[in-house]
């Protein structure tokens, strides 16, 4: 047993308003930059659509992570003599136009000119170019609300083996929210693409981040990534990724797209689990069983067994303690309401989510409403639950549909016994959750509060490194060092 | 003074030319390691790179190799296996071939640098000065592939001798070729010229191919530490 600590998120998407704000307050801070205008370490989706990059989920089309081939597990791009093949060229790189061409507004025109004729309108301009673009054919929020024809967004992946027809009705459409970043996953494509050996997973705390010194910008990682979540800087030639806020992680606080939520619907919080297992957990044969495999690599914080051997490979206490209170391993593990997305990648990704419940269907079948005992069905939910094992459990139902029944089990005992004063047993009867962790469940899911979405145990930077070698130096330096930048020796002594 | 000039260009220059090689080579990555990478526009646009890029890249590289084994393996060592004739047969035909590839692949990839709006308004002047330097480079070579295969066999063979005797800092290394052909002379001269300003450009980029990659245990890679030194 190899233990490791992982920081994990969970998303509520049950909660989420697509109000983009996460989106914003990560581009203000990390990609407000030349060379990065069109990348969004964070965006937010509306599913069904094709997404950004554009039709990011077809990995026949962009090779992005893993398959067993000759009972081996490769990524899908090639092996390793296939992927330095391809440094010339990449042939399954996303190119600028699968995001979008970053533009901005001639707004200047507005008040410096004299007099239209005609009422004034801002031009988009290239980014890229600096020349007029006649027209904007993309974006990273493109499909914003089920905007475009369903014809163009229902040619998404997650609609396989669904017959689609009917939900471009108008009665029986449906969407939701998908905010999407980097998943640090457990066993990332793009750093066993890097050819430079330049990203790498950080064994404390796993965040997988892009040493900028040692990428050589042999753009492997951009299609290795099967959520397409490394962005080409176009101006330093560099890859670039979230680096889920560190500094702030380090310091124990939540990154910047989970601060600002303002849905109170990003967790936070450490998973412990078995590096040992990894390999045969992303290797398994049956697609479907892949979830369950990933489960079965998290250990569990609170057997004493685990605390002890934890100890003695020198995970901190902090860490173990955050491990036992953390929500994401209540809401993946304790209630199986969180899954992981698209497992079928096996990448084993640490980004989760809890899928979102939806109105059940009535304007077409008026009185035929599946009700099973006082929960309704969830088979008659508007966002079809094969739509959602297709994004969250590579097509099985099972597990998706027992987490949207405890969600409203939940919903119904709670309303019983805050509205009558009641303890709903009824609720409860075909969900393997006993009341107390309901209320729990509730506590966590609907109160969300601060303490509870985030419990990030600070770092430990004396296990780390020697800071001692910092000590008076000065912080961030480049060539030029701490000087004045007049001077430069070129065989760095006095 | 012909003689003067042929000296300093073939007899001393290519040592010029090397000390400040391998002096620019070394400080380029002890002192700004991370500024050598390569500068790839695939991004911006696609268009044409597949075919541009493969064609230049693979030609160049066995261009660099052909010249390497052909100019330093002494006659000794390569009559055990071939005559000089052969060789100079091998020499041609591979020359002809992957010149040709380099040459129709810079031909793709300056008129999509030229041509595309997004690069070329984010080309520096070294990336036209390189591109342009290597056509006419890969030209001179090209063109002296008729003088090769016409003169005589020492002629050919001279070169590999001038190229042998400047490793090895002799001071007679210049007149082994004075008598050549301009376009053998030219060829040495930007070809030296591009081996000086070598470590200043983006050409540097060679130096960072990827060999470690498959030495490297399976393909994951923790490091423990913050800070990875």
């Amino acid at each position: 047993m190899q233990i490791r600590a992982q920081i994990g998120m969970v998303l509520n998407l049950d909660k989420c308003i697509g109000c983009h704000t996460c989106s914003v307050t990560c581009k203000n801070v990390w990609t407000s930059r030349k060379g990065m205008e069109y990348a969004w370490f964070n965006n937010v989706e509306t599913k069904p659509g094709l997404g950004y990059p554009v039709d990011w989920e077809n990995q026949e089309h962009w090779k992005g992570g893993w398959e067993i081939r000759k009972n081996d597990l490769h990524p899908k791009m090639g092996n390793k003599k296939g992927i330095v093949k391809n440094i010339f060229n990449n042939p399954y790189m996303p190119r600028i136009d699968d995001y979008y061409e970053p533009f901005t507004f001639n707004y200047s025109i507005l008040h410096k000119s004299s007099k239209f004729k005609t009422p004034p309108s801002a031009r988009p301009y290239s980014m890229i170019t600096g020349k007029k673009m006649e027209k904007i054919e993309y974006g990273p929020n493109w499909e914003d609300n089920l905007g475009g024809t369903y014809e163009s967004r229902s040619r998404e992946k997650n609609f396989d083996e669904i017959q689609k027809e009917i939900y471009g009705e108008f009665e029986n459409s449906f969407m939701m929210y998908l905010p999407r970043l980097c998943e640090h996953c457990i066993n990332p494509t793009c750093l066993a693409a890097c050819p430079s050996g330049a990203i790498y997973k950080r064994e404390e705390d796993g965040i997988v981040l892009i040493d900028q010194d040692r990428c050589r910008g042999w753009r492997q990682c951009v299609s290795a990534c099967p959520y397409k979540k490394i962005y080409f800087n176009w101006q330093t030639k560099k890859s670039e990724k979230c680096t889920l806020c560190y500094p702030k992680i380090e310091a124990g606080e939540p990154t910047l797209c989970s601060e600002s939520c303002v849905g109170r619907l990003r967790y936070i919080g450490v998973m412990l689990y078995d590096a040992e297992k990894i390999k045969a957990a992303a290797s398994k044969e049956n697609e479907q069983e892949l979830y369950q495999a990933h489960l079965d690599v998290f250990l569990d914080p609170h057997d004493p067994d685990v605390i002890r051997e934890a100890r003695e490979q020198g995970i901190p206490d902090n860490f173990l303690d955050a491990a036992k209170n953390s929500p994401v391993y209540k809401m993946a593990m304790d209630w199986r309401v969180a899954f992981p997305l698209h497992p079928e990648y096996r990448t084993l990704p640490m980004v989760w989510y809890v899928p979102p419940l939806s109105p059940i269907q009535s304007a077409a079948d008026s009185g035929k409403i599946g009700h099973n005992g006082i929960i309704p069905d969830v088979d008659s939910m508007r966002i079809p639950v094969k739509y959602l094992a297709n994004m969250f459990t590579a097509g099985d139902e099972e597990p998706v549909k027992n987490a949207l029944k405890k969600m409203l089990a939940m919903r119904a005992y709670m309303r019983t016994k805050t509205v009558e004063n009641e303890v709903n047993e009824e609720a409860l009867k075909d969900i393997d959750l006993t009341a107390g962790q309901v209320e729990e469940m509730y506590r966590y899911m609907a109160i969300a509060d601060y303490k509870d979405r985030f419990v990030i145990p600070t770092s430990h930077k004396e296990y780390a490194e020697d800071a001692f070698g910092d000590k008076s130096a000065c912080g961030f330096t480049d060539d030029e060092g701490c000087g004045t930048g007049k001077f430069k020796n070129l065989f760095g002594g006095l | 003074m012909e003689h003067y000039i042929n000296n300093l260009l073939f007899t001393y220059f290519p040592h010029i030319a090397m000390a400040v090689f391998w002096f620019g080579l070394i400080t380029r990555l002890v002192k700004t390691n991370k500024t050598v990478q390569a500068q790839s526009t695939q991004f911006l646009a696609d268009r044409k790179i597949r075919i541009g890029s493969n064609l230049f890249h693979v030609g160049i590289i066995m261009v660099f190799f052909g010249h390497f084994t052909g100019l330093f393996t002494p006659e000794t060592v390569y009559h055990m296996v071939i005559s000089t004739e052969t060789k100079r047969i091998i020499a041609i035909t591979l020359g002809s071939v992957f010149g040709t590839m380099t040459f129709v692949g810079m031909i793709i990839l300056i008129t999509r640098r030229l041509k595309d709006d997004r690069i070329r308004i984010n080309s520096t002047f070294q990336d036209y000065f390189l591109l342009f330097l290597l056509l006419i480079e890969v030209g001179l070579g090209l063109a002296s592939i008729s003088t090769t295969a016409t003169a005589s066999v020492e002629h050919y063979a001279s070169l590999g001798v001038w190229a042998q005797k400047v490793i090895t800092f002799q001071p007679d290394a210049g007149a082994v070729i004075a008598g050549h052909n301009l376009i053998y002379k030219l060829h040495i001269v930007v070809g030296l010229f591009i081996f000086i300003i070598f470590p200043y450009t983006k050409l540097m980029h060679m130096l960072t191919i990827p060999i470690a990659y498959f030495f490297r245990s399976g393909y994951q890679l923790v490091r423990k530490g913050l800070h990875w030194k």
